[in-house]
């Protein structure tokens, strides 16, 4: 089964370090995103793995098959990998015909003729395009001409697809759309995804487990609602969601094993934490998502704190209220459409047990949820 | 450690070795490389090696003049002292170098600017305002440097020669109007700087035309919201951005006309106006080689000079040659008395460009040269012997032995040089595109475009240098072959190279993924999607060598090819069989650029990088 595992890779350019000491296991049928911003080493890593870029060092293995190996000299052509790859802008022969496009990897193959035909209008038929087959790349819109790339690249049955932020160049709602037929092929398909995006919600919606990526370097690799909920470190924590969670800068007094005084916000809280705190007492850095810090009319719920209305951003559905709170604007995300007065005063509070805690490097040291004291 | 897995230093840098040639990019890169500077670096030895060895006549020049006791073949660095520091006499030296070079650099100023002029205001015209008649003008003007450099030149003394000039030919000219032009304006500097300003004027059509048409329309937009009016944005716009197109085509015909050779011996000697080419080739053949190779050396020198400066000018931040975008339409300026000014300019382009076919026609059909009313086809058709001239002729055009033995020359020779350059274009343009950034692939893209910083005379100079110490090669079709093969590889691979880098490397991985070996994925992906540009590629060199002559004339005798027997003829005043043969060559260029054109879409427009 292809399960594919990466070893310690490495890819330098000249004295640039594209990505360092990288392990990453990949399980067979998952479907994997490689997020980051750009410049991580994302695209890189993926490149890598199909083989079209050479790591400098470190080892590749593909359904227990090494293909990389820097050690033992080995690197196996992108071609006998089996691997298929969906690029960014597609990559369609603009001189082919969608039809002649999906076939010719089957060509190569050697496949035969009848064989070919079936499996190309077959590809057809699940991607809805038959109807452009004798057309040429230039005649289709992008979402058609994505929809041939996929094809193309599924067309030979590869056990493992890699994708390369294929959804970047459509307008918004087609990428929606793509998103969800992409989910559903992979069920489909039962293939190994993976997938390159520099958009959290894309790898959040799609991805069975997301591989965080920063300056080459393996940041977090979880599931999406894990690295959500218990990001490892600030930049995680701020890469992921949208709004951005609220980082708040407090000081913490050790108090217990599992249990802390904290100051932010002008107020005292106890902090109750779900794993032993290991944390100097002193400067600390307090996350919170914008969910967890609902609005409501003063006395209705606990652990309140009032701050004015800065700005209200009603998207329909949900809410931003920006809220300003001595010199700190805090985000804030409530269901349904609200407005505040500029500049009113508002009361919110911090609910849930996903309040972090970060140290001055940034690493999440601890999660849990506060007390409001006095109360 | 795992030590039965890890390798030894040496089994790695096998390892890597291996997996380096694995990719044919870099084979190609590397073999290129190496075949490219042998036959670079090896003919520069040879001609320096050259310069310092005295020629025949050199060396009964020398002894008699200084008591010394040279043979041909001897070690001497007095060529140099001789024919640049006036060794003998200050004299010598001001009429056989420095005047020519004086002469070279006047005319080579004056046509560079005559083409940027013309070029430049054509370019502008038809992509700034709303002049008529576009299409015609823009096709008909690249006409002339589709046809040999002399072509114009050629007009220019069937028109203007006339009784009281040079050899007193009739032009047409006179036997129209009886006027006869003074003697400047039929030879010497003036119709040699108008007739290759003219040539090489669409050269700065093509270049300056190209960015302004490719020039993102929003910058020029920019300025007008911000108020400027046209002409304040012509000025503070779109001529800083042209700018280095503008430079680099002063430069580019600069040290073209420097190396030209047909047109200052057409229209030039005769009017005893001697460049550096035309004195190489007569030195050379009056058995002063050691001289004239210093000459060579020379031109070779100011060459990488241009060369180097354009590259400077180039390749600085300034740079906005590579500015694109969403190319909107830009709106264009009115032009008044638009209507006049179109028809002046469709006038003047059928003078340079459809009247000398008719010209060349006309005057291979007059039976005594310049009188229209002894109209004959005997130049043509006839069977006997040609008599009437000093020089034996032979039978008229159609049937003569030696004119069709010299054209399928040409034929062959360009067929073959096509083929060859074309391909190593493809080649080292998917080298270079796939290893770019690499110092490799750098070097080899500046290797395959040295030999364009060698004006052809020289370079022609150089490899009789080279033929002298490989005397396998000597007077061989071979060496023709390597001579313009390697001179005409800076375009094809700077075009191979350009269409390869449009392609998104993703194109060819696409392919990789699927499992198609390199040669389908060359022939059935990459080539096929820039046909045109491949195709330009090949018909490029086709039409250039066709069609040369100053590469060629050092290394050949004047029957070979029909170009050297074109110049022959000319040399000895047989007007009618010049003009005959000159008129079959540019049939022959024609023919070969529309077909490929209406077949491929590829043109030589397009091969020197217009659209």
């Amino acid at each position: 089964m292809p399960e594919i595992v990466l070893k310690n890779i490495t890819k330098k350019w000249g004295g640039f370090t594209a990505v360092e000491n990288l392990d990453l296991k990949i399980e067979d049928g998952a479907f994997i995103t490689l997020l980051g911003p750009s410049g991580c080493g994302k695209t890189t890593t993926l490149r890598m793995i199909a083989g079209l870029e050479t790591p400098s060092s470190g080892e590749i293995t593909i359904d227990g098959k090494v293909v990389f190996s820097s050690d033992k000299g080995i690197n196996i052509s992108a071609a006998k990998r089996d691997v298929g790859f969906l690029f960014q802008n597609y990559a369609l022969w603009p001189h082919m015909t969608v039809y002649q496009n999906i076939a010719f990897g089957l060509e190569t193959l050697k496949w035969k003729k009848p064989d070919i035909e079936k499996r190309v209008s077959e590809m057809l038929d699940t991607m809805q395009i038959q109807q452009f087959a004798q057309r040429y790349p230039s005649e289709l819109s992008g979402g058609q001409q994505q929809r041939v790339a996929i094809a193309r690249t599924l067309a030979p049955k590869p056990k493992v697809l890699f994708m390369d932020e294929p959804l970047s160049n459509l307008d918004a709602k087609l990428r929606g759309e793509m998103r969800t037929e992409l989910k559903r092929l992979h069920i489909d398909t039962g293939s190994t995804f993976v997938y390159v995006t520099h958009d959290q919600l894309e790898a959040m919606t799609m991805a069975t487990k997301i591989c965080l990526m920063k300056e080459g370097v393996l940041q977090q690799y979880d599931a999406p609602l894990d690295v959500y909920a218990l990001p490892a470190n600030r930049f995680v924590a701020d890469f992921v969601g949208n709004p951005t969670m609220n980082f708040i800068d407090g000081k913490v007094k050790v108090t217990g094993k599992r249990t802390a005084q904290l100051e932010f916000l002008g107020s005292s809280f106890v902090f109750h934490a779900k794993e032993d705190i290991n944390l100097q007492d002193g400067d600390v850095t307090i996350g919170i998502r914008p969910e967890s810090l609902p609005i409501a009319e003063k006395g209705k719920a606990p652990n309140q704190i009032t701050g004015s209305a800065y700005s209200t951003l009603p998207a329909g559905m949900e809410t931003t209220v920006k809220i300003k709170v001595g010199n700190t604007i805090l985000s804030s995300v409530m269901f349904g459409s609200l407005d505040y007065k500029v500049d009113s005063e508002v009361h919110f509070s911090i609910l849930g047990d996903r309040v972090l805690l970060f140290n001055m490097e940034g690493k999440r040291v601890a999660s849990g949820s506060v007390e409001k004291k006095g109360e | 450690m795992k030590n039965s897995q890890t390798l030894t230093k040496s089994q790695r840098a096998l390892n890597n070795f291996a997996a380096y040639f694995s990719k044919p990019a870099n084979v190609i890169v590397v073999a290129s490389l190496i075949i490219l500077l042998l036959c670079i670096v090896y003919p520069m030895y040879a001609v320096l090696n050259a310069s310092l060895t005295v020629g025949q006549m050199d060396s009964l020049m020398y002894n008699s003049l200084f008591g010394l006791k040279l043979a041909k073949g001897d070690f001497t660095s007095l060529n140099f002292h001789m024919l640049m520091f006036g060794k003998y006499s200050s004299d010598y030296s001001m009429s056989f170098f420095w005047k020519p070079l004086w002469n070279s650099i006047r005319m080579s100023t004056y046509s560079s600017l005559i083409a940027l002029i013309l070029g430049g205001m054509i370019a502008w015209l038809i992509t700034r305002t709303d002049i008529k008649y576009k299409k015609y003008i823009s096709s008909v003007f690249v006409f002339p440097y589709i046809m040999p450099s002399w072509t114009l030149a050629l007009v220019w003394k069937n028109v203007f020669a006339n009784s009281r000039v040079g050899t007193g030919v009739t032009g047409m000219l006179e036997s129209l109007t009886g006027i006869c032009v003074p003697s400047w304006f039929v030879y010497g500097i003036f119709p040699c700087a108008v007739v290759m300003g003219i040539h090489y004027a669409p050269f700065a059509y093509i270049l300056i035309g190209g960015i302004l048409r490719n020039m993102d329309a929003n910058l020029e937009e920019a300025a007008t919201i911000l108020k400027a009016d046209r002409w304040r944005i012509t000025r503070k716009v779109t001529l800083p951005i042209v700018m280095p197109a503008l430079i680099s085509t002063v430069l580019l015909v600069f040290s073209s006309t420097m190396a030209s050779y047909a047109v200052p011996v057409f229209v030039g000697s005769p009017g005893d106006f001697y460049v550096m080419s035309t004195m190489l080739r007569s030195l050379y053949s009056s058995s002063y080689s050691g001289q004239s190779y210093v000459m060579t050396l020379v031109l070779v020198l100011i060459g990488i000079m241009m060369l180097s400066l354009n590259q400077s000018v180039i390749g600085k931040r300034k740079s906005f040659t590579t500015v694109t975008g969403k190319s909107g339409q830009v709106s264009f300026i009115r032009l008044k008395g638009n209507k006049a000014l179109s028809i002046v300019i469709v006038v003047l382009l059928f003078f340079i460009a459809i009247f000398p076919i008719f010209s060349f026609a006309l005057e291979s059909l007059c039976g005594v040269q310049g009188d229209y009313s002894t109209l004959t086809l005997k130049y043509w058709i006839s069977r006997e012997d040609l008599g009437g001239f000093h020089v034996p002729v032979g039978k008229g055009i159609l049937f003569n032995a030696e004119i069709w033995g010299a054209l399928w020359g040409s034929l062959k020779l360009s067929i073959v040089v096509s083929l060859v350059v074309g391909t190593l274009g493809f080649l080292i343009g998917y080298g270079v595109s796939k290893n770019r950034g690499s110092k490799l692939a750098t070097l080899l893209s500046n290797v395959a475009f040295f030999p364009y910083l060698i004006p052809s005379m020289a370079f022609g100079s150089i490899f009789l240098a080279v033929s002298t110490k490989l005397l396998f090669l000597r007077g061989t079709f071979f060496l023709l072959v390597l001579v313009a093969s390697i001179k005409y590889l800076p375009f094809a691979s700077r075009s191979g190279t350009s269409a390869m880098m449009q392609l998104s490397g993703e194109i060819e991985e696409a392919a990789i993924i699927v499992g198609a070996p390199w040669i389908v994925r060359m022939t059935r992906i990459l080539f096929p999607i820039q046909k045109s540009s491949f195709i330009s590629g090949y018909l490029l060199p086709f039409v250039s060598c066709i069609r040369e002559l100053s590469l060629f004339v050092l290394l050949t005798s004047s029957g070979t090819l029909i170009t050297t027997l074109l110049s022959y003829f000319d040399e000895r005043n047989v007007v009618q069989m010049s003009n005959g043969i000159n008129l079959l060559i540019i049939i022959v260029v024609l023919v070969v650029n529309f077909t490929t054109n209406k077949l491929t879409g590829a043109s030589i427009d397009k091969g020197i990088g217009g659209n």
